[in-house]
Order: structure tokens, then sequence, then C-alpha cells
């Protein structure tokens, strides 16, 4: 409805204006080739002087109808490399990490509608929030067996498999 | 005695005269419809026109009383119409069974009518009819319940409110945590077997996983595998519908896989309870005497089914559910849909499969289970419909129109029956004047002839907005969710507007983004048309310039907001209050985010649960009822009263 598309594009307008270094932020084209307001395609660099640094990740941005009485939902944190085979529909692996969702979908707090959702938050918060998850995972809120696991067991193998996966996604 | 005798002496000849030559819309024909067009009929409005989409189910026949057990299946408008004719055979009735959304419905048909009824179960196909009648310009009488609860509001446009000028409630969601990993109560385990796992088995089958790109290093393409065998896990039992062995090999992934997995991420379960996998063959054993009086545990469905009756549920629903599935694929016979079953809380197969897969979930987190009239009531948010509410709140919505077909608008009421509230039964409010920043409303409205043969987009923002209307560098044009144009996104000016999907009754909205002193944003109702001067766009009925000082922009200025102290909070009380006004972000990022899920554990166990399933049993109308999985697209119903 009119609410939801006028926030948005005040969301656009105030990131055209300032957003963070290394982070991107648009609408995705539909099949007509116009810009979908609804749904954006996002970059989150990994933050300097971390294991993810130099690393750049997609994250989908979904809003839905009620936005910003609810929030947008995150999902599919990819890894760039792999961004084409997401729009042929094939299957996309989630991002390694252990509050990211199979399906990719990232949990949050500040997401959620029942926690930290404030209408007032913006997408620049929203992508700084998702940049801090990177490095600082909530081992409370485990959501893919595999990162959270190796996580917890075997931190040096956790933190190699990082660097693999930020070598393999460079920021450009 | 004349038929409006009556009428005559209470209403007075002028407005009698109104009634009978005033040609009305009614939109919806259920609950209040039927009771509503009863009124009018007896009222003896001269034409009305009535559009449902609907037909009529035996659920409707205790309430919806110009349907009777003959009538189902059929059309609720055209039944509706006969049935109401008999009351009066001097009006006239037109029967539309359609969706009000359809493009027949355009502006220039809602124009004319003299005034416009909503007898509207859905807020969407509220919201649609609120932005008609405010593009036309006629006066709609806005009228819901909720079971004992009941409102009616009159909406014109630039002297009241408008349906959208106060923020809706929109139905409660659940954290995807919650329900995929961490639930800790009975309608948490509802929602996993109705939005989650028979959608899942059921539903539209999720994107094909095919082949994997083998470039990628030797640990990487493990995981790849693993997840690539999870989801074709899924796919595979979907594979095994039909087959003898398909109850086991779901039961088996849900129950027991899953939750062992679940239960190895032992960080989860260091304050909550693990949940315990469920063997399905150590139960089938116990539970031979149980299937034996499978029908009879069906019939039982007040009763809390246990452990051993849940399976035998299970198991039975789900053949029930594969034999439908199958003669729908065979008799959709290679045709390019596929076929897919939803949940309906009056289709048995649904329901008992919903309420077993529920109870099995609720017993491996040790959470209470429940009956299956209970889980209809939770799954199905139903409020129940109350025939009087229906009757009461339509004889309102005909009072409030006398006003309107006076013209007498400020005197209009928003009337509220509450009986259970501890003031009085009904109470009324004057009208409540349109917010300045609401989003439906405070728009300038105009028509737009576009020759659609040749208009491009540039004809429309260079030659008409920039050129014609005075607007700026920084304006958007939007049409829905689609961005057309903005200062970024240039790539669409040589195009025609007919590729870009605009076409006749398409609605656009141009934004002024100017910093220092823009315009209310403008909606364009498109109307085709061929244009014999040179210019492709033309506009039609723009509002005369609202500032003498501004002859060049007819379109008005903003008002100034009201300088906000606390962005913040005001945000919060009024989530739908501050559409264009997002506070910039100002360095205290990091205080307002914290990462991850963080949640102490008493955030975790909840105390207020026991509380809040208390409001929903005792009061129906509870508005923590309704229930919309995060996760999902599919959105809950609020009521029953179609
Ligand atoms: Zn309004």
């Amino acid at each position: 409805m009119a609410l939801c598309q006028n926030r948005l594009q005040e969301e656009r307008k105030q990131w055209r204006r300032d957003h963070p270094f290394g982070f991107y932020a648009k609408p995705q084209r539909n099949a007509q080739g116009v810009l979908d307001l609804k749904v954006w395609e996002c970059g989150i660099p990994g933050k300097d002087k971390t294991l993810w640094e130099g690393g750049l990740f997609k994250l989908n941005v979904i809003f839905p109808d009620e936005y910003p009485t609810k929030p947008p939902k995150c999902t599919r944190l990819l890894r760039p490399s792999r961004c084409e085979a997401d729009s042929t529909g094939k299957f996309v692996p989630p991002l390694f990490h252990p509050n990211v969702y199979p399906s990719g979908t990232v949990c949050l707090s500040i997401l959620n509608e029942e926690e930290g959702w404030k209408p007032a938050i913006t997408i620049k918060q929203i992508l700084l929030g998702v940049q801090d998850l990177l490095d600082d995972p909530n081992p409370d809120s485990p959501a893919q067996a595999d990162a959270y696991n190796l996580f917890k067991k075997d931190r040096a193998a956790y933190e190699n498999k990082i660097k693999r996966i930020v070598r393999d996604n460079p920021a450009p | 005695m004349k038929r409006d005798q009556s009428n005559h002496q209470s209403l007075g000849s002028p407005t009698n005269r109104k009634v009978k030559e005033a040609r009305i819309l009614m939109v919806g024909a259920g609950g209040i419809g039927c009771e509503l067009l009863k009124n009018l009929v007896l009222t003896g409005f001269g034409e009305i026109h009535v559009v449902d989409l609907d037909t009529i189910d035996l659920s409707n026949l205790n309430r919806q009383f110009l349907f009777r057990h003959e009538h189902i299946k059929k059309s609720k408008a055209l039944v509706a119409k006969e049935a109401a004719h008999a009351f009066n055979p001097s009006v006239k009735l037109v029967a539309h069974h359609a969706n009000i959304k359809d493009p027949e419905f355009n502006v220039s048909w809602f124009k004319g009518f003299t005034m416009v009824f909503n007898a509207l179960d859905n807020l969407e196909a509220r919201r649609h009819v609120n932005k008609m009648c405010l593009a036309a310009d006629v006066p709609l009488i806005e009228s819901g319940t909720t079971g004992f609860n009941g409102q009616v509001q009159v909406i014109k446009k630039g002297v009241t409110a408008c349906y959208d000028c106060a923020p809706k409630e929109t139905p409660k969601s659940f954290p995807v945590c919650t329900i995929r990993s961490t639930p800790s109560q009975p309608i948490h385990c509802i929602v996993w077997g109705k939005s989650y796992l028979l959608s899942e088995i059921l539903g539209a089958s999720e994107d094909e996983s095919a082949e994997m790109d083998h470039s990628e290093d030797s640990e990487n393409a493990k995981e790849i595998e693993k997840l690539r065998q999870e989801s074709q896990a899924l796919k595979k039992i979907r594979e095994a519908m039909g087959t003898p062995s398909f109850p086991q090999l779901l039961f088996d992934k849900v129950y027991k896989d899953d939750i062992t997995r679940l239960r190895s991420m032992e960080e989860m379960w260091k304050t909550r309870r693990p949940p315990e996998p469920l063997n399905y063959d150590g139960i089938i054993e116990k539970a031979v005497d149980v299937e034996t009086s499978k029908d009879k545990i069906l019939k039982d469905g007040q009763r809390v089914w246990n452990l051993e009756e849940n399976v035998i549920v299970f198991k039975d629903s789900l053949e029930r559910l594969s034999k439908r599935m199958a003669e729908m694929q065979s008799s959709a016979n290679g045709h390019s849909a596929e076929p897919v079953i939803t949940f309906d809380k009056d289709d048995d197969d649904t329901l008992d499969f919903v309420t077993a897969s529920a109870n099995l979930r609720s017993i491996v987190f040790g959470i209470e289970t429940k009956s299956r009239f209970d889980i209809k009531q939770m799954a199905g948010n139903i409020i129940p419909a109350i025939a009087t509410t229906n009757a009461i709140v339509a004889g309102l919505c005909v009072l409030q129109s006398f006003k309107v077909l006076r013209g007498d608008f400020s005197s209009t009421k928003e009337i509220f029956l509450s009986p259970f509230a501890p003031q009085r039964l009904l109470s009324s409010d004057k009208y409540r004047p349109p917010r300045a920043d609401c989003p439906v409303c405070s728009v300038a409205q105009a028509q737009l002839l576009i020759d659609i043969s040749r208009a491009t987009l540039n004809d429309l923002v260079e030659n008409f907005l920039r050129l014609e209307l005075g607007y700026g560098e920084e304006i958007v044009v939007n049409h829905g969710d689609a961005l057309l144009y903005d200062v970024e996104e240039t790539d669409n000016l040589t195009k025609k507007l007919s590729d870009l999907g605009i076409k006749g009754d398409s609605f656009l909205t141009i934004i002024d983004e100017d910093d220092v002193n823009p315009r209310v944003n403008l909606v364009l109702n498109v109307q085709e048309s061929t244009i014999p001067d040179d210019s492709p766009v033309k506009g039609l009925d723009f509002p005369p310039p609202h500032n003498a000082d501004e002859p060049a922009s007819p379109i008005p200025r903003r008002k100034k907001a009201i300088p906000q102290t606390n962005g913040h909070s005001t945000l919060e009380n009024q989530p739908s209050a501050q559409s264009t006004k997002v506070p910039a972000t100002n360095g205290n990022t990091s205080t307002l985010i914290s990462s991850g899920s963080k949640r102490s554990v008493a955030e975790i166990e909840d105390p207020e649960a026991p509380n809040k399933k208390q409001k929903i049993q005792s009061n129906g109308a509870s508005k923590d009822e309704t229930i919309v999985l995060d996760d999902t697209v599919e959105h809950a119903i609020i009521i029953d009263d179609d």
C-alpha cells in the first residue's frame, strides 16, 4: 500500500544521499526490467580488522505490504559468486554462519517483530546490524547446524573456513 | 397507504426523493451485506448494484438469511438480488458475481454511484474500495463486525478521515526461529503444521535444486552436497506420496531426523527442555488397537488425542490427502499448473493433518496437546460471526446514509458497537477529519489521458510533469511497487508507457523529492485515449491552483511537519503515521542494534504466555488470535464472515 511505498522511496533517497562505505542497496529489476521497490539487493562488506575483512556478501531484503509496521525479511545472505545461480532458480547455498538459516534467512533481533524491530529502523541500520553479526555471531540463536557446531567445537577450523569464504568473495 | 408513507413522514419529502433517485453500490453480500441489502431495498433506494465474488456455503446459512439450503454453491450476489427483489419489486437491482478489484469496476464506473456501502470482510478489498471512492470522489459508508463488536464510518474525500487515515492492526506474526526451532506453546506447533509442513508437502514445490557449480573447492563442495541432500530429502519424500511408505518417510524426517539434528545444537537446550525424537515403528506397534477404532477417533474431535491416536490420524489424513493429490494430478492431466492443497478449517483432511502433526510436534517439545476442536479454532482464527451484530451495524449504515444523501457530512458520525465496553453499548464520535499526512487521502488526484500507442515515460516526466505542472528535478514516478523513474533510474525514459505495464485505469504516483517545499503526492488515474494534438499525455480535472502565488503549480505543497523531539517513540506509537519522515541515523546505531537474537531466559520462558492464552480463550474477538507465520506469503483470515 501507499505507506510502504512512500517509506521505501524515502529510504532510497536517504541512501542515495548518505551510505556507509563499501555497501550497496538497490531495488531489483522485475521481469519487465522495472525496479521493484519491495525487493532490494544489498551488498555488505566484511568489517575491517575482522576475519571477514575484504569480503563482500550479498543480501536480499524483501519488504512486506505492512512495512514499516512489520520488519523486512532479510534472506539469502549469499556468496556473491553464486548470484547468477540464484536468478535462474537454482539451489544456492546460504552463507556459512551460525545465525543464517539454511534458507539464507538471517536471524537478527532487530529484524524480529516481537523483539527489536521498530518502524524507525532504516535500511542503513539493518545492513550495519548484519555486518556486525558477521563477526559477532550470537550462539544463543543458532540457525544452521554446520556453522554453529564448527563455531562451538573447533574455532580454528571455523576461522579457516571463514577466511576461505572471504577469499572466494572478495570486495571489488 | 403508500409504501413509502412512513419514509415520507420521517425523512421528509426532499430526502425521501433523494432515496428513490439514488444509485447505490454495495460491495459484499455476506453477513453485513444480507442485512444491509434488505434494509436498502425496504427503504426504497432506487437502484442498487451488488458485487460479491463468493458463493454460498453451508456455514453462511445461520446468519446470511437471504440464502437457503438450495442456494449452496450459487453466487451470493445473484441469490441476494433475487431474494431481496421480492421484498420490494420497485427497486432496480443489479448483481455482479465478480471481484471488486476487476478492471471493469474502474474509476468512471464508481463515479456513476451516489454512494457506496462496504460490507466486506477483508482489509485488502476495503483498502481498494476506499482508494477508488477517493479517486472517484464518491461517499463511502464503511462498516465491519468482529464478534459482538461493530463499527460504522462515513468517508467523504476532503471532509472526513479515510479508511487508511488510522493505522490498521496487522495480524500477529511469530519469529521464524520460534516456529522452526524452539516452539514453546501449542500455537507455535499449529502454525508449523499449517504453514510449514502442510505447504511443504502439498503446496507449490520449491526451487528445483539442479546441478551444482563444481568449481568450488573441496570443502565447499562437501557442504553444498550436504545442503543439497537436505533439500532433496523432502523432495524425495514428496515423490513418495501415494506409496505405502510415504507416511513413515515424512514422519521419520520431521519427528526423528530433524529433531535429532536440532538436539545436537546443545547450547540451545541449556535453558530449555531438549526435544525428544519419536520412533514411528514403536508407536505403530502399540497402536494396533487404536487403528481399528480409527473412525471413532476421527468422530471425537472434542477430546485430546493421545500419542498413538495422533500418529494414526497423521497416517490416515496423509493417505487421504495423497489420494486427493493423485486425483487432482491425473485430472489436471499434464496442464501447466501443479495442483496444490491448502489449509481450510472446513476441510477435514487438512484439519486432521494439521491437528495430528501439530500435536506430535507438541509431544516432541513437551508442550500441551490440543483437541481438534480447539485447533480448528486456533488455526482458522475463527472469530464467531454474530447475526445480531451484523443487523445492528447494517441499520446504522442506513441511518448515516440519509445524512450523506442530504450532503450533511458535518453531522455524520463514527459509531462503535461494543457491548463489553464499560461505558455504553453504542457510542458515537463526531467524524474525524482527514489526517494531513495520510498516504492515501492527503494526495492530490487527477486523471491522466494518455495516447497508449505512442506516449513514452519521457513525455510524462519532461513534457507533462516538468513543463506543464512545474515539477523540479527530483521527482519519482511509481506504479504500485514498480519504480519507473527517479533521478537515479532513468533507463525507462525512452520506453513507451504501455511497455512499462501502464494501461487504462492504472494508478501512477508522483512523489516530489524537493527538499525545500515539496508538493503533496499526486495520484494519476490513467485513461486511454487518442489525443489528436501533439502531446500524447494530457491532464484532466486538475485541482485549481492551490496558492495564488504559484499559478504554475496546481498541486498543493505539503504542510510543514511538526518538529519531532523524539522521532523514535512517535514512530513506535503510530507505526503508520510517519510515512515520509525517516529519522536520519545519527551514529547511535550500535545502541539500537544488538547482534543475533539475544534474549534473556525470562523472555524465552515467556511468563506472559498463560495470560495470553487465557485472553484468546475468553475473548473470541481478541486481536491476538490472528496469526501469520513470519516466513510465509500466506495471509491469515481475520473474520469468518464473508
Ligand atoms: Zn486518509
